[in-house]
């Protein structure tokens, strides 16, 4: 019965692996329609929210069938109670890929302000920590993640950036007013996916190791 | 381990002939806490078990070295009296095993042997002990049937009850459910953790989620070694040992 259960376990992580992919992809097309200013592109995304739905909630259905039926302990405990966080966390990612889908709608009939300033910089960044947070859980290796910290600091400081610069275009001419808010609220929920895949790492280093640790 | 230890072993070694039953065991048990022992078949912990009131003197070539303290005795010294031992240190087995008398009499047999003799006192103990073993309400009005009558899960309760009834100090308990339903290994369960603000408790389980639920400390056996021990939680969130881990997350045993 062991072996039966740590098959369903391979593949409860391929399927959260799938879900994770799914909201990076989200969030990854959002910023790709921002910068193009593709309204379909930013539908194609937003019709994208049921189907990524829909897998957390089979997987959450998954970990609790293999809790109840298996009562797993240790290593294989983490493994599932990972996996729940890490599919809390794709959802929001794929959600922030969402919201910044229907920002492509409000602002893509002007050409973009000072080339968006740092946001396309700043989504390559918080994507490449996605992914290898992802990446961590899947191969259950926390050297992946070792400098999230710092990646994360990066992260808040473009924030910041990007609000000041944001605020001097305001200032220069109130019709930028509408767009720089929205460039704005943009890159705080690009923080706020870095913030995301910071969570994943937390848990996986918990996984992996079973000691709890705070990324800041 | 931060609470008081009650019984403590000492590079503890056994042999059964020429067979290493147990190697170099050294371990703490704590004071009013549940310590299970878990572990595959054959990996000794039964054995360590009846170390602690030396029921495996009864067994032909069997040699032991080492230390197992009793509070601050020594329970191989030469002074020990083994039948004080065995009431300081009693035992509930596998397969309920009542005798063949009536429920009273199971219970009043031990403190007779130990001197006590007047109706009243024994009246006391009985009565005493079948509550504490929680078992009092099913057979107040028939104390003078036949515990061999008795549903399995009641005589379970019983044989706690008659040990409860000399005043042990542990109770050691050798696979106490694995014979008994899911309905009565449920009331053991509860007894043994109302029973730990009184006595200290040690269980031999093969089942490791009864051992995380009522336990408090677990040692894992392996091969006649004690491979971790440690608090229960720590054991079944995240052991130590790959050995442990790969034991209770059934990849071997």
């Amino acid at each position: 019965m062991a072996e039966k259960f740590h098959a369903e376990l391979k593949n409860l992580k391929k399927d959260t692996v799938a879900m994770a992919g799914l909201g990076r992809s989200m969030l990854r097309t959002a910023v790709d329609a921002l910068i193009r200013q593709d309204k379909e592109m930013a539908a194609s995304v937003v019709a994208q929210k049921d189907e990524i739905h829909r897998m957390e909630v089979e997987i959450e259905e998954h970990c609790y069938q293999l809790i109840a039926l298996n009562q797993p302990m240790a290593k294989d405990m983490r493994v599932i109670a990972c996996t729940l966080k890490v599919i809390t966390a794709s959802m929001r990612i794929g959600r922030y890929g969402k919201v910044i889908a229907n920002i492509v709608r409000e602002i893509s009939d002007k050409p973009h302000i000072a080339n968006m300033m740092s946001i396309p910089h700043m989504a390559d960044l918080v994507i490449d920590m996605v992914d290898d947070a992802v990446l961590a859980y899947d191969k259950d290796d926390i050297s992946i993640i070792r400098d999230f910290s710092v990646r994360d600091d990066t992260i808040d400081a473009l924030r910041h950036s990007i609000f000041r610069e944001g605020i001097t275009y305001m200032m220069e001419d109130p019709k930028n007013i509408s767009r720089c808010t929205h460039y704005i609220m943009a890159a705080r929920y690009l923080e706020r996916c870095a913030d995301h895949s910071c969570k994943i790492a937390e848990n996986v280093h918990y996984m992996h190791t079973g000691e709890r640790i705070e990324i800041h | 381990m931060s609470d008081t230890c009650v019984i403590s072993t000492t590079n503890l070694n056994l042999w059964y002939h020429e067979k290493h039953a147990l190697e170099a065991v050294t371990m703490k048990i704590p004071k009013n806490r549940v310590t299970a022992l878990i572990g595959p078949s054959g990996c000794g912990k039964s054995t360590l078990l009846r170390c602690f009131n030396r029921l495996n003197d009864l067994i032909d070539h069997v040699k032991i070295t080492g230390e197992i303290m009793l509070d601050d005795e020594n329970i191989h010294a030469p002074d020990t009296d083994v039948v004080h031992l065995r009431k300081r240190v009693g035992m509930v087995f596998q397969k309920p095993n009542p005798f063949p008398k009536s429920i009273y009499e199971n219970i009043a047999y031990g403190p007779r042997v130990h001197g006590v003799t007047d109706k009243a006192g024994l009246d006391k103990v009985v009565e005493q002990s079948l509550r504490h073993a929680a078992i009092w309400d099913e057979v107040k009005d028939r104390l003078g049937d036949s515990a061999l009558g008795l549903s399995g899960g009641q005589q379970q309760r019983l044989c706690i009850a008659r040990t409860l009834a000399v005043n042990p100090e542990v109770i050691l308990m050798d696979e106490p459910c694995s014979a008994l339903d899911p309905i009565a290994t449920a009331k053991i369960e509860n007894l043994m953790d109302r029973l730990k603000t009184e006595y200290t408790v040690i269980i031999v389980t093969h089942s490791m989620q009864q051992a995380a639920r009522v336990s408090d400390y677990t040692g894992f056996m392996y091969l006649g070694k004690l491979i971790e021990c440690g608090r229960t939680k720590e054991i079944f969130e995240h052991p130590r040992e790959e050995l442990t881990e790969n034991y209770i997350t059934g990849r071997f045993g």
